[in-house]
C-alpha cells in the first residue's frame, strides 16, 4: 500500500470515527454510550497519525539515502523511495520479490485495504441499528431472577415501566401487584410469526456492542400490529394467564391504546418511557 | 440413469483438472513465505461470507445483510480504541524501552518467566485486541516467546476491568470471579510451558520489523512508524475477524443454544465453540455468559475462559502478526488446554 493511500486510510478512519461519535450519534447504533470518549480520542489519534505521515513525506523525497523510516532494510527503503515517488503499479508486489522472505516490512500488507470498509461505512453508508429482524431471531433475554423484595408499585396511572421490570413483576413478584394495573410501555414492533392478532413490543439491549444484542419482549394482544420497527408506546393491562408471580405467567399485555413515538436517541436501552402526559 | 450421469460428469471434470493443478502449482511457486495468491484468498474469505449473507439477504428483504453490516461494524468500532491502545503500546515498547529492562524484570529461567509474565497480564487494562501487538513487540525485545504467549493469553482475561465486569455480571457469586481468574492464569501458564516443551521457532514469522531503537534515528519517528504500521496491519485483520464473527452471529440464531443446554458435557463443548465463533470482547463476555441461563455454571465459566484466548477475530489477528502456521497450532492447543483447565478449576470451585 503506497504512502498516500496510507495517509488517506488513516485520515478517513479518523474522520469516520469522529463523524460517528463527535458530530453525530451514529455510534449509538453499534456500541454503548460510554464508548464515546474512547472513540473521539481514537478518531483524533488516527487523524494525527495521518497528518504526521503526510507531513513526513516531503522529508523523505529529498534523498533515499537518508531514510526516515526507523525500521525496514536499506534495500526496502530505497525500493520504497523510488516506488513511492514514481509510478508504482505493482504496489508491494515488487517489494515481495526483492525482500526475499515474502513479507515486506516497510510497506503495509494488502489486508489493510479492508479498513476502508468500516471507514467509508461510517462516513457515507452507516448501517441501521438492529431491529425487528434480530429480535425475531433471538430468544428473549432471560430476566435476572433472585429479586426477593418488591416495593409496592407507585399509584400513578398509567404507570410507566420498563419491559424488563414489567416481565419481572409478572413472573417474580409474589404479591401480584401488577394485576389490574394500567401500565405504559415503550419499544419497537416485532411481528409475531406464530400468533394471530398479536405482536411483540421489543427492546434490544447491549452489554458491550451490537454483536451481543439481546432482546426483551412483551407480547401485545388486542390491537393490529403496526409495521415492523415502528417505535410505539402502549398503554394496557396484564393479559391474564398462568399463575401471576411465577414463571408460568406470560409477559403479555392487553393493549388499550397504541401511539407512535419518535425513536429514542439511544435505542439500545430499556429506559422508562419518557412520554409526556396529555 | 445414474451411470450415464457419472459418465457424462467425468469428461466434464477432466479438462478442469490440469487447470486446477496449474493454479495450485502457481500458488506454491514462491516456496518461501506465503503464496502469492494469499491476498486473493484473504479477500475471498472476507468477501464470501458477506456475499452469501447478501444473497440470503435478498431472499429475506435485505434485513439479514443490514444486520450483518451492523454487527460487523459494531465489532470493529468496539475494538478499534483497544487495538489503538495495544499498537501504541507496542510501538512505544519498541522505540522507548531498552531490551535489558525486560531481561531484568523477568526471571532468567524461561520456566519461571512464564508464570510471572502470566500474572503481569493484570496490568494491561483492555480486551484481547490490545494484547496481540504488545506480545509481538515483547518477543522482538528479547522476551522469550513462551513468556510473551503467557502474557498474551492472560492479559485480556485477568485485568481489573474484566474481573470487575465479571463480578457485576454474576452478583453474589464471587466464586465465579475467582474461578475465572484462576482458570485463565493456569491456562496461560500451561500454554507457555507447552511452548517451551514443544514450540518451534520456525512456526513464528520472523519479526524483523521490530528492530528496536537504532542509533541515529529519531525515537519519535520510530514510534510513529511502528505504531502506524502495526495499526494498519492489525486493523485489516480485525475487520476480517469481525466479518467472520458477524457471519456466524447473523446466520446462527441464538435459539439453537437451547438444544444443547441439557447435556452437561455437550454444553461445555458447545459454549466453548460459541465463544470462539461469537468473538465477543472480553470486557463484555461476562454479561453474555450471565445471560446464557440455561447452561451450567461450569459451561459458562468455560465460555469466559476460552473467549478471551481463542476467537475468530483473535485468530485473524494472530495469523496476521505471527503467521498462519503459528495461529492454527496455537489456537487449537489453547482451546483444548482452556477447556481442560476451566473444567478442572470449575469442578473444584463452583
Amino acid at each position: 500500500m503506497r504512502r498516500p493511500l496510507q495517509v488517506t486510510l488513516l485520515v478517513l478512519s479518523g474522520l469516520g470515527l469522529l463523524h460517528a461519535s463527535l458530530f453525530t450519534d451514529l455510534f449509538l447504533r453499534y456500541v454503548k454510550e460510554g464508548m464515546r470518549p474512547l472513540l473521539i480520542a481514537s478518531g483524533v489519534l488516527l487523524l494525527l497519525l495521518g497528518v504526521a505521515e503526510a507531513w513526513a513525506t516531503p522529508a523523505k523525497t529529498h534523498g533515499a539515502d537518508h531514510p526516515e523510516r526507523g525500521h525496514g532494510h536499506e534495500g526496502d527503503v530505497r525500493e520504497l523511495g523510488r516506488g513511492g515517488d514514481a509510478q508504482d503499479p505493482g504496489d508491494e508486489g515488487g517489494a515481495h520479490d526483492h525482500g526475499g522472505h515474502g513479507h515486506d516490512h516497510s510497506t503495509v500488507p494488502r489486508v489493510a485495504w479492508l479498513l476502508f470498509l468500516p471507514a467509508l461505512s461510517l462516513l457515507f453508508y452507516a448501517p441501521p441499528a438492529l431491529g425487528a429482524y434480530t429480535a425475531s431471531r433471538e430468544a428473549p433475554k432471560a430476566v435476572a431472577s433472585g429479586q426477593r423484595h418488591f416495593d409496592p408499585l407507585p399509584a400513578t396511572s398509567p404507570l410507566p415501566m420498563t419491559l424488563t421490570d414489567f416481565t419481572r413483576r409478572v413472573q417474580q413478584d409474589p404479591s401480584g401487584a401488577v394485576r389490574g394495573r394500567s401500565v405504559l410501555l415503550t419499544g419497537f414492533v416485532t411481528p409475531d410469526k406464530g400468533g394471530r392478532d398479536t405482536w411483540y413490543l421489543t427492546r434490544i439491549i447491549l452489554s458491550c456492542c451490537a454483536a451481543d444484542a439481546q432482546s426483551v419482549k412483551v407480547r401485545i394482544h388486542g390491537t393490529p400490529a403496526l409495521p415492523a420497527n415502528t417505535w410505539v408506546s402502549v398503554t394496557g393491562a396484564w393479559h391474564p394467564g398462568g399463575t401471576l408471580g411465577t414463571a408460568s405467567a406470560p409477559a403479555d399485555l392487553d393493549a388499550r391504546a397504541v401511539r407512535r413515538i419518535e425513536r429514542p436517541i439511544n435505542g439500545y436501552t430499556d429506559d422508562l418511557p419518557l412520554v409526556p402526559s396529555r | 440413469m445414474q451411470k450415464t450421469e457419472v459418465l457424462a460428469g467425468e469428461p466434464g471434470a477432466t479438462p478442469a483438472d490440469p487447470a486446477h493443478s496449474a493454479a495450485a502449482r502457481a500458488g506454491e511457486a514462491p516456496a518461501h513465505g506465503w503464496p502469492r495468491f494469499w491476498p486473493a484468498l484473504l479477500l475471498g474469505a472476507a468477501v464470501l461470507p458477506g456475499a452469501v449473507v447478501f444473497v440470503v439477504g435478498r431472499w429475506s428483504d435485505g434485513q439479514a445483510f443490514q444486520a450483518w453490516r451492523t454487527v460487523c461494524l459494531a465489532v470493529t468500532v468496539q475494538a478499534l480504541p483497544f487495538l489503538l491502545l495495544g499498537t501504541a503500546l507496542s510501538g512505544a515498547i519498541n522505540a522507548f524501552v531498552p531490551a535489558h529492562v525486560f531481561s531484568r524484570l523477568l526471571p532468567s529461567r524461561a520456566a519461571l518467566a512464564v508464570p510471572v509474565a502470566g500474572v503481569a497480564g493484570v496490568v494491561l487494562p483492555g480486551c484481547e485486541c490490545a494484547s496481540v501487538p504488545v506480545a509481538n513487540s515483547l518477543i522482538s525485545r528479547g522476551v522469550t516467546p513462551a513468556a510473551a504467549f503467557a502474557f498474551l493469553l492472560s492479559a485480556p482475561a485477568v485485568n481489573p476491568v474484566v474481573l470487575t465486569a465479571t463480578a457485576i455480571a454474576f452478583p453474589g457469586n464471587p466464586a465465579m470471579v475467582w474461578a475465572r481468574l484462576l482458570a485463565s492464569l493456569v491456562t496461560a501458564a500451561a500454554m507457555g510451558w507447552l511452548w517451551l516443551l514443544f514450540g518451534r521457532e520456525k512456526w513464528l514469522r520472523p519479526t524483523v520489523r521490530h528492530t528496536g531503537h537504532r542509533p541515529g534515528h529519531s525515537r519519535w519517528t520510530e514510534f510513529r512508524q511502528g505504531f502506524q504500521h502495526d495499526f494498519l496491519h492489525a486493523g485489516g485483520f480485525l475487520v476480517l475477524g469481525a466479518m467472520a464473527a458477524a457471519t456466524f452471529n447473523v446466520t446462527v440464531p441464538r435459539t439453537v443454544l437451547d438444544a444443547f443446554s441439557g447435556s452437561p458435557w455437550l454444553s461445555v463443548l458447545f459454549l466453548a465453540a460459541l465463544a470462539v465463533l461469537l468473538a465477543v470482547c472480553s470486557e463484555a463476555d461476562a454479561f453474555v455468559a450471565a445471560s446464557l441461563t440455561g447452561f451450567s455454571p461450569l459451561a459458562r465459566l468455560t465460555f469466559m475462559v476460552v473467549g478471551p484466548m481463542v476467537d475468530l477475530k483473535l485468530i485473524a489477528l494472530q495469523a496476521g502478526t505471527f503467521g498462519r502456521a503459528f495461529a492454527a497450532r496455537f489456537s487449537a492447543a489453547t482451546a483444548v488446554v482452556a477447556i481442560l483447565c476451566s473444567t478442572i478449576v470449575g469442578g473444584i470451585l463452583l
